[in-house]
């Protein structure tokens, strides 16, 4: 237990170093994002962080069975809006659950992230998306 | 030199006029206290004739997108080249925070941008809007007849009175930090540099569709007033209720520290504003 705070720590302070931590939180754009292309990811959730502006998935999993798997960091919107637009649930993705990610990798190559367009529970087959425009009409059950 | 009765007095006389005038120099009279009157019953009987926006309300977010090409604001030439260069990076894959630091989206860019619902309740005196996903996203709207305050006090959503033109209500904001931007999208927008007035019509356009129509002044940035309306759907469904949101939530995560104690820690971020990684369990 001691080891895993100490590398909190000092993930926190090498995140610091990177310079990720001045321009903290927000509601931001997704162009770092390329919406021109679109890759499958399949693996296994590890954690899903349920919070806002943008709820995030790490998943252990690789988008190339040839390649070894990694862990990969999938960002989507807001919980009210995965709600309102996709039908999710705070335990819509558990750890250890098998799940097939459809997602756009980022701009830049190499990198293991991505913004979610859709997710499918391998076991049932349910889908999850992730378009907050879907949610433009009243009524919505 | 022995004082008699006539001196004596005179000095008491004295120092009673002198001891009184430093005594109305030190406590000025004060101005009666405005006070806020508990409700009546026909204050809350009221409330019920007025329209009812009960619900979740969500923003058309596709109008958002296609009004900043069909009706951008009337930037003024400094702001234009600033806003160009905005859009420009965006496209490039590299978007300016216009929101950083989970400060207020503020008045009237909440209105103008936001991607999440809010609430609107009706009480005597008063309607107050609250948003989703930011614990910070509040306006006050005093409808009692105030006026704003002689005195500024910026704030980030402003000073807002209002009132009703049958099942309009008309809000006039002032008094909004210079800081709060006007903002077409999360990527683009500028800080008013003060001096921005809001003025609101809202109202229903449809059984399940509120109107914002948005008339901003903000002289330090645009060459004139800019209309503009914002569209919002109306949700009933019970799992659609706004539920806390708190915005520096995004840049930690949960985890149990070596004292057995659930804390937060951070997270990497990109100077976009994306995770970027998150610290093993």
């Amino acid at each position: 237990m001691r080891y895993v705070l100490k590398s909190i720590g000092a993930f926190a302070v090498l995140a610091m170093m990177a310079g990720g931590i001045s321009q903290v939180a927000a509601h931001h754009s997704a162009s770092m994002f390329d919406f021109t292309k679109s890759q499958t990811l399949k693996g296994k959730v590890v954690e899903m962080r349920w919070v806002n502006p943008h709820v995030t998935i790490t998943i252990t999993g690789t988008t190339n069975p040839d390649e070894a798997p990694g862990d990969w960091l999938i960002e989507t919107t807001s919980p009210g809006n995965l709600v309102r637009a996709g039908g999710w649930r705070r335990d819509a993705l558990k750890p250890g659950d098998e799940v097939e990610v459809t997602f756009h990798p980022e701009r830049e190559a190499g990198k293991k992230s991505g913004l979610l367009q859709e997710v499918k529970q391998v076991s049932t087959g349910e889908v999850f998306t992730a378009n907050i425009r879907d949610q433009e009409k009243p009524g919505l059950e | 030199m022995k004082s008699g009765p006539i001196g004596i007095a005179s000095v008491a006389l004295f120092t009673l006029v002198l001891a009184s005038s430093i005594a109305s120099a030190q406590a000025p009279q004060k101005a009666p206290a405005v006070v806020n009157p508990p409700p009546t019953a026909q204050d809350w009987a009221d409330i019920a004739k007025l329209p009812d926006w009960s619900g979740v309300w969500n923003p058309k977010i596709s109008d958002q997108d296609a009004q900043v090409k069909t009706n951008p604001p009337p930037w003024n030439e400094a702001a234009a080249k600033k806003i160009a260069k905005m859009f420009a990076e965006e496209k490039a894959g590299r978007p300016f925070l216009v929101f950083s630091n989970c400060l207020p989206e503020a008045l009237p860019s909440w209105m103008l941008v936001t991607h999440n619902a809010m609430e609107i309740l009706f009480t005597p005196g008063r309607v107050t809007m609250l948003g989703e996903s930011d614990g910070n996203r509040i306006r006050r709207i005093y409808t009692d007849g105030r006026d704003h305050p002689e005195t500024s006090d910026p704030t980030f959503h402003g000073h807002s009175i209002g009132h009703w033109e049958g099942d309009t209500l008309v809000i006039d904001t002032t008094d909004i930090v210079p800081e709060a931007p006007l903002a077409v999208s999360e990527a683009a927008g500028l800080p008013n540099n003060g001096d921005m007035h809001v003025i609101e019509r809202i109202h229903l356009a449809d059984k399940d569709i509120l109107h914002d129509d948005l008339e901003i002044i903000a002289p330090n940035i645009l060459t004139k007033p800019w209309k503009t309306t914002r569209i919002f759907f109306r949700q009933r469904a019970r799992k659609f209720d706004i539920v806390e949101g708190v915005c520096a939530t995004g840049d930690l995560v949960e985890r149990v520290n070596a004292d057995g104690d659930h804390v937060f820690v951070p997270v990497q971020k990109s100077e976009w504003g994306h995770t970027t990684a998150v610290p093993a369990k």
